[in-house]
């Protein structure tokens, strides 16, 4: 059980989606994903639905983004993300 | 990597922005060819009429349609308000500009100011529903974003500049129509300011940040920066006094001046050719309101900065957003399209391979060269403009044949996708 960081600042579109995308695909049962971006990634939610995978955003006033992804049918991974987003706000 | 289809929902078909691109050189094109034919004679006076038909041809012809193409297409994205009908609206849209300014080209070359009457019903048949139907979208718009408040005003301009050149040209076309001079500085203020300059900063709000890896331009300059301009161009309309074209001036100097500095700031400093295009642009910029500083003790020829302006700043410009905005999109319509075709396994190509970095590079190289031999010619046309107009042909052609070879590797992909499935 672990997390899959994913800094995805650096890059510009349509990197980021795309990498996020397929990195939410193949996740392992029991990981969930960090994704980390320099803005709101608009496009990206309606993909993940589509995908069926739930998430959790963090926007830090410094403008960074902070994504937590998990698969619908992993609740071990979604209550793992859940605590790291908690930690994240805190 | 598994592409699945990507849900830009409001994204219009890729014909609707694309047609208005691919046609877009071809009257850069012409722009050189006219150069090339009349040589120095182009500069001669402001008011020749080959200079007339070549700046329409860049500034209606390439800078006006590709942006009107963009606006269809970002506009439905960044506003969440789809335009009716994308593909009729485009296409007829793209008839009426693409006649319009051909005939409006033939008249000047020709003399023959009768073709203007159906140059000026066609234009503004093109260009005064679209503004409307632009103005009220983007009113409509539930986004906040100070893009979208900058295009509302970047269309105003064009609204203003349309309506005045509509006048001008009714002026020479209609013997009972007043043909007022006098206004020809106010269609060139509202079309270079109003309409270009605010539309290449409401772009720049989006693209620099998003696709250069730079920090977002200052807040207070997002939302001042284009009613202020519009605001001054408004009051220079009205008093035409020196001190308003002084601060006109100087807000373009700063807009050029944040843009270089946060594309300095960039955190990702790896080369891209778009962000030489920029560059390129906003130094013509400098230097064009540099050259209108000091034009009165160059002896240059008073033209000289509203060339380095069109040529250098706004062409430079759109020339590096087409780079990023084309490959963008093919690359999402591509995705969309072969996913949605079931099963087909192929690979689909990034955006560095669907413009390579090497094609692009050239062309800017070319337009660096073109440029430069160009402002040259400002000096001593009898030597350097036929020169700078063959550079220039050969430019825009590169850049023709970079948008081409994009569209053909689309419609390849499709096809063998077809193929398969």
């Amino acid at each position: 059980m672990a997390e899959q960081l994913l800094d995805v600042s650096e890059m510009e579109p349509p990197e980021p989606l795309v990498l996020t995308l397929a990195a939410a695909e193949s996740l392992a049962t029991g990981d969930y994903l960090h994704m980390i971006h320099r803005r709101f990634p608009c496009l990206l939610f309606d993909n993940l639905d589509q995908r069926r995978c739930g998430y959790l955003k963090r926007e830090a006033a410094s403008g960074r983004f902070d994504v937590y992804i998990w698969s619908l049918d992993d609740p071990d991974a979604e209550m793992q993300a859940r605590q790291a987003a908690e930690q994240l706000s805190a | 990597m598994n592409y699945t289809a990507l849900s830009l929902a409001q994204t219009p078909p890729l014909s609707v922005p694309l047609r208005f691109f691919i046609t877009a050189p071809l009257f850069t094109i012409a722009a050189g060819l006219i150069a090339l034919w009349f040589g120095p004679e182009l500069f001669e006076s402001r008011w020749s009429y080959p200079l007339l038909a070549a700046t329409h041809a860049i500034t209606l012809g390439f800078l006006g349609s590709v942006m009107i193409g963009a606006l269809q297409q970002l506009l439905p994205v960044l506003a969440g308000t789809p335009l009716p009908k994308p593909v009729w609206l485009s296409a007829t849209i793209h008839l009426l500009l693409t006649v319009g300014v051909l005939l409006l080209m033939a008249g000047w070359l020709l003399a023959e100011f009768a073709l203007f009457e159906f140059a000026i019903w066609l234009l503004a048949a093109a260009l005064l529903p679209l503004v409307l139907l632009l103005i009220v979208t983007l009113f409509r718009s539930e986004s906040k974003h100070p893009s979208i408040l900058t295009m509302i005003f970047a269309v105003i301009g064009l609204a203003v500049t349309a309506v005045l050149g509509l006048d001008l040209l009714a002026g020479y076309t209609w013997s009972e129509w007043v043909l007022n001079r006098g206004l020809t500085d106010i269609h060139l203020g509202w079309g270079l300011v109003g309409w270009l300059a605010v539309l290449v900063a409401g772009v720049a709000y989006q693209v620099v940040p998003m696709f250069q890896i730079t920090p977002d331009y200052p807040k207070l300059m997002m939302r001042g920066y284009a009613p202020m301009l519009l605001g001054l161009l408004l009051l220079w309309t009205l008093l035409q006094a020196d001190w308003i074209t002084w601060l006109i001036a100087l807000m373009l100097a700063v807009f050029a001046i944040v843009t270089l500095r946060l594309q300095h700031q960039r955190r990702r400093r790896i080369a891209d050719v778009t962000l030489d295009f920029w560059r390129l642009a906003m130094g013509s910029l400098l230097l064009a309101l540099l050259l209108w500083l000091l034009a009165p003790h160059l002896h240059l020829t008073p033209i000289a900065p509203v060339v380095v302006l069109i040529a250098g700043f706004a062409v430079s410009a759109v020339n590096g957003m087409l780079y990023k905005i084309v490959p963008f999109l093919i690359w999402l319509h591509l995705n969309n399209r072969v996913q949605a075709l079931g099963s087909w396994q192929g690979k689909i190509p990034n955006m560095k391979q669907i413009i390579p970095e090497r094609q692009a590079r050239w062309q800017f190289r070319l337009q660096l060269a073109a440029l430069i031999v160009l402002f040259g010619a400002l000096l001593v046309p009898e030597w350097l403009l036929r020169p700078a107009a063959l550079l220039w042909i050969a430019s825009a052609a590169w850049l023709g044949w970079n948008l081409l070879a994009a569209l053909y590797l689309f419609r390849r992909i499709v096809s063998d996708a077809q193929d398969v499935g």
